[in-house]
């Protein structure tokens, strides 16, 4: 099996019934200036429409998806252009997903932050951020584009990285495929329901946040914790101590503010211990979650059937707590945000 | 009174025996944990069936697991009120965690401390200073901070005296420090 013919079978969905001219006039021409390349030829077809129902069907979007164009248009990524119009010069730019991945990615951002603030009120920002990268980021959408099918779908033309903008990569052009399809949603439908799109294919996926968390100093960031909640300052208390001269000691140290235990943490010294014990505490502050029945989010509040432009009569809304804004230190007064640098005032003399 | 290991009466008579003999200790006996746990809650079931349910919680950590409505850390909850009948508390880790807190210095101190460190680092340094207005030396850090180009210059001198001290070590201790540093990656 040749190079062509095997990518073809494997990775493109090429069939030639739908095709208009097979085989194609171009390669049976015989001229000296003419050159056929089967694997481009290949790569500019479209998808036979039998491919694109069964994918609309597979994720369950057969309503939305009603035609092969649609599917089409959002399985084209706007690299395709090009290459589209260097070959058929003629013939109208083929419709892409530029636009509707754009939105699709504002509103997956939305929902996502949305339910993991909601679910994790006492997050850090840097954790949510991390988060909802997990969640909805571009590595997480190729990854559910190839769940869902779409790899032999997706028509785009690998570019080269340019002075102005990095290279375009396989996954950053199928991460524009479930984008795409979140905006449709949208737009065919309302914001409830791609919400519920969303809720199903990326956010209930199991993500370990408690990896994400990680401290440059526990013992500092919870003592500065413990002053933002106005409690009595941390002590740590050893709790029980096995071989404490031998070579392989264990010490279990507990972290008290007054009678109340913060956070245990074990370790072979007594500063891995506190060390520990210190990170189990902010473990348990940052890591409470909302239980699902109680969880309410914010955009609940627009109700079925509407869309941001129109508000209906909005189901009755109560919001889940706000929880504390994590404790900096060590960031010499500044937030974090860089500030302009301000010039010297000119003296008049 | 001590009484010298012996045989027993009737054996005694018959048979020779050694100074040297190792002396006899009564054999161990180890008390049962399962009999000896003070958390144990025992319940003995008055009916005929003459049953005993002993439950014994296991010595594990408590459920990381958090809720809004069940949270696991004290500081979402109310503050337990700490009266004299709480119960003794496990010992603090460090000896110097018993030493009472210094007093706390009055404002006119603290601008007393800020003129003498900004005006002569080099002279009035952080152990000097705490040790002149019993604080501590990070509390000097704190409130009378040095210029950012100062500080710099400070720790490059440091620096540099640390980068010495290290080029004179061997490779085994150049080594076990390396191990070290890496084994506090995974605390």
């Amino acid at each position: 099996m040749g190079h062509v013919s095997r990518r073809l079978s494997s990775s493109l969905a090429v069939s030639t019934a739908h095709l208009k001219h097979f085989p194609p006039r171009e390669a049976t021409l015989r001229t000296k200036k003419a050159t056929f390349d089967p694997e481009t030829w290949a790569a500019l077809q479209p998808p036979p429409p039998s491919a694109l129902m069964a994918f609309a069907n597979r994720i369950g979007l057969r309503a939305v998806l009603t035609t092969p164009t649609a599917v089409q248009r959002a399985c084209t990524h706007k690299s395709f252009l090009d290459l589209h119009a260097r070959y058929y010069p003629l013939s109208p730019p083929p419709p892409n997903n530029a636009n509707l991945a754009v939105l699709g990615n504002a509103l997956m951002g939305l929902f996502a932050s949305e339910h993991l603030h909601a679910t994790y009120p006492h997050l850090p920002t840097r954790v949510l951020k991390a988060a909802v990268s997990a969640h909805v980021g571009p590595l997480t959408c190729a990854g559910v584009a190839q769940e869902m099918g779409a790899v032999p779908l997706l028509r785009w033309h690998r570019q080269p990285a340019t002075p102005t903008s990095p290279a375009l990569l396989h996954s950053e052009a199928l991460a524009s495929i479930p984008r795409a399809l979140a905006a449709l949603v949208y737009q065919e439908r309302c914001l409830a329901s791609a919400r519920k799109f969303v809720h199903s294919f990326f956010l209930n996926r199991r993500v370990d946040v408690r990896a994400m968390l990680k401290f440059r100093d526990p013992k500092r960031a919870l003592m500065e914790t413990v002053a933002k909640f106005q409690r009595e300052p941390p002590k740590s208390r050893l709790l029980k101590e096995t071989g404490r001269f031998s070579n392989s000691p264990i010490f279990v140290v507990g972290i008290y503010t007054g009678a109340d235990k913060l956070g245990e943490g074990f370790g072979s010294s007594l500063k891995m211990a506190e060390y520990r014990a210190a990170e189990d505490a902010l473990h348990r502050l940052y890591l409470t979650r909302t239980p699902p029945h109680v969880l309410k989010l914010p955009s609940s509040t627009f109700g079925e059937h509407a869309d941001i432009y129109k508000l209906t009569d909005a189901a009755p809304y109560s919001p889940g707590e706000l929880g504390e804004s994590e404790a900096l230190y060590a960031s010499s007064g500044r937030s974090g945000v860089l500030a302009p640098r301000r010039r010297a005032p000119e003296v008049e003399s | 009174m001590f009484r010298p290991p012996r045989l027993p009466f009737g054996l005694s008579s018959r048979c020779r025996t050694y100074a040297t003999r190792k002396p006899e200790k009564p054999p161990a006996r180890f008390p049962d944990p399962l009999k000896n746990d003070s958390n144990a809650v025992v319940t003995v079931l008055q009916d005929d069936s003459n049953l005993t349910f002993i439950y014994r919680p296991p010595p594990s950590v408590p459920s990381p697991h958090s809720t809004t409505l069940d949270p696991a850390s004290p500081l979402l909850k109310s503050p337990t009120p700490s009266n004299g009948s709480g119960g003794p508390f496990p010992p603090l880790l460090r000896p110097s965690s018993y030493k009472p807190e210094p007093e706390r210095v009055s404002r006119e101190v603290i601008e007393k401390i800020r003129e003498l460190r900004l005006s002569e680092p080099g002279t009035y340094s952080r152990t000097k200073l705490a040790k002149m207005f019993n604080c501590t030396p990070n509390f000097i850090s704190k409130i009378a901070a040095l210029r950012r180009p100062q500080r710099k210059q400070f720790r490059g001198k440091l620096e540099a005296e640390h980068v010495a001290v290290r080029e004179r070590w061997g490779e085994r201790k150049a080594t076990v420090v390396a191990i070290r540093q890496k084994r506090r990656e995974f605390w």
